[in-house]
């Protein structure tokens, strides 16, 4: 069964980024510069998993969580956080997501957080 | 090929202060790579002191190979960086090789080395994260400062000794360049620390004049206010020059201009009744204890003189000296006026404050005679600007 990722971040680069090392380890993937637009892909695309930017602009990451979690129970969201956001890390634990990352990332762990959620389900 | 970079680093070093640019060396570095060894990417992972990681600061390259600045580190136990540092391993050497690497781990040699197998998975694992073809580090005597991350070559061909040590050769350039960046860094934060550290001491010295003196209380404080407005008015008028040192030398002789009062007795400075001409001689003493207490402080000499000068009259009535006019310091006359100004607006145990505008109209009637006209003007769009 392929695996289909949602990867939310305002930065482009950062979404080509984590596109390539995702499509490189056979995942498929759909990608997003904001919540709405989130939201919507998710309703159509229905990912498996999501790795989401806590801070995004307009609707946030926490906000967008919730809807993610409302359309989707059961859909996965890995958190990208910064450095200072641990009161975001608490909302977002609460609102459902999984786990989070912080950035900047280390790959190694980016690539065991994969492995554990998306590969070896 | 290296020529053609040292033409163009050189020409940009000419317009630029390398020393304190050091991401437009990285820039102009990684486009010559990009552009020059016709790489499919190239990133470099700078060591940051405080994360003890390092981070993925300027990359070029097409989309999804480009590493996004700041979002990737690598940690200081990575086998990328080990290589480098550790050497562990005999066939650690100046750069990495992703080719080398994977005959390495299909070597008959190695074969049955376990440590070296695994060393080598892990350096595979993670050049294969950033789809890295060569790593070379950027040393600074002993500390690797830097790696360079070179992607695929557009046309498949291996890197050729002569690309490795043209790399090593940017390599360096960059650890230079960042080095010089750091030192400058540091530099700047020590001077702040001083600075903060001067006027935290001179802020000492003003609380020791007020604990003896209560009429001080608040004075020098308004006293300062006033001076820097009168400073920023002058400047207005084109009356200043050099006022960067000018602002911050009146700022603290405003500070400190009382300072000799430290040494008059306290019944006199603290005497509820008019003084006596005796008395009044004693106080008249305060900017010449002043100065001298500062006297040994090179770098406050535009600071002494405003200590000294701050009570002489343009008329030359004034004290210690008894100068006339252009000969008192402009420090000095500022400092007076913003003096006198707020002792006339301040209660006094053998007489009541005077109004704003009574005061005013004292100050005005004194150009020239007490104060310097230029500095009266100054005070008075001052005055003017706050009563809007």
């Amino acid at each position: 069964m392929s695996r289909k990722v949602l990867v939310v971040d305002d930065e482009q680069e950062i979404v080509d980024f984590m596109e390539r090392f995702l499509i490189r380890k056979g995942i498929s993937v759909v990608k997003a510069g904001n919540g709405d637009i989130a939201v919507e892909i998710c309703k159509k695309e229905m990912p498996d998993c999501v790795f989401l930017d806590i801070q995004l602009p307009g609707k946030d990451g926490i906000d967008t969580l919730i809807e993610l979690k409302q359309i989707n129970p059961l859909i996965k969201v890995i958190m990208i956080t910064g450095k200072d956001d641990l009161s975001f890390k608490e909302k977002a634990a609460q609102a459902g997501a999984l786990d989070y990352i912080t950035k900047p990332l280390d790959l190694s762990e980016l690539n065991q957080k994969i492995q554990t959620y998306i590969l070896n389900v | 090929m290296e020529s053609s970079y040292r033409k163009g680093l050189e020409k940009i070093a000419r317009q630029m202060i390398l020393i304190h640019r050091a991401d437009i060396v990285i820039k102009l570095v990684l486009r010559t790579i990009v552009r020059d060894l016709k790489v499919r990417h190239a990133g470099i992972f700078i060591y940051d002191k405080e994360r003890e990681a390092y981070i993925a600061k300027v990359s070029r390259g097409n989309a999804g190979f480009k590493i996004p600045s700041g979002f990737v580190k690598i940690k200081k136990d990575n086998p990328i960086i080990n290589y480098f540092t550790a050497k562990r391993f005999p066939f650690c050497g100046d750069y990495i090789l992703t080719d080398t690497v994977e005959k390495l781990i299909r070597s008959v040699k190695l074969k049955n080395d376990a440590k070296a197998q695994e060393f080598l998975d892990g350096l595979r694992v993670n050049l294969d994260f950033y789809q890295a073809r060569a790593c070379v580090p950027g040393f600074f005597r002993k500390e690797l400062v830097g790696v360079l991350f070179l992607g695929e070559k557009n046309n498949g061909d291996q890197f050729s000794p002569k690309d490795l040590s043209f790399l090593s050769t940017l390599a360096s350039d960059i650890v230079m360049a960042i080095k010089n960046a750091w030192l400058f860094e540091d530099l700047s934060r020590q001077v702040d620390v001083n600075k903060r550290l001067f006027l935290q001491m001179i802020s000492a010295f003003v609380s020791s004049i007020e604990a003896k003196d209560k009429y001080t209380r608040g004075h020098t404080e308004r006293v300062m206010a006033y001076a820097l407005n009168i400073a920023e008015k002058l400047k207005k008028r084109g009356e200043l020059s050099n006022r960067a040192k000018f602002v911050d030398d009146l700022r603290t002789a405003a500070l400190l201009h009382d300072i000799g009062k430290i040494g008059i007795p306290e019944h006199i400075l603290n005497k509820p009744d008019v003084l006596s001409a005796e008395e009044r001689g004693v106080i008249q003493e305060h900017p010449a204890i002043g100065e001298n207490i500062l006297k040994n402080v090179d770098e406050l000499d535009m600071v002494r003189l405003g200590v000294k000068f701050h009570h002489e009259r343009c008329d030359g009535l004034g004290y210690p000296s008894g100068l006339h006019g252009e000969e008192i310091p402009l420090i000095a006359s500022v400092i007076g006026l913003a003096d006198a100004y707020d002792a006339m607006t301040s209660d006094r145990p053998y007489r009541r404050a005077l109004s704003r505008d009574e005061a005013i109209a004292e100050i005005k009637r004194n150009k020239g005679k007490q104060f310097a006209p230029s500095v009266v003007d100054a005070f008075l769009d001052y005055i003017q600007e706050a009563n809007k």
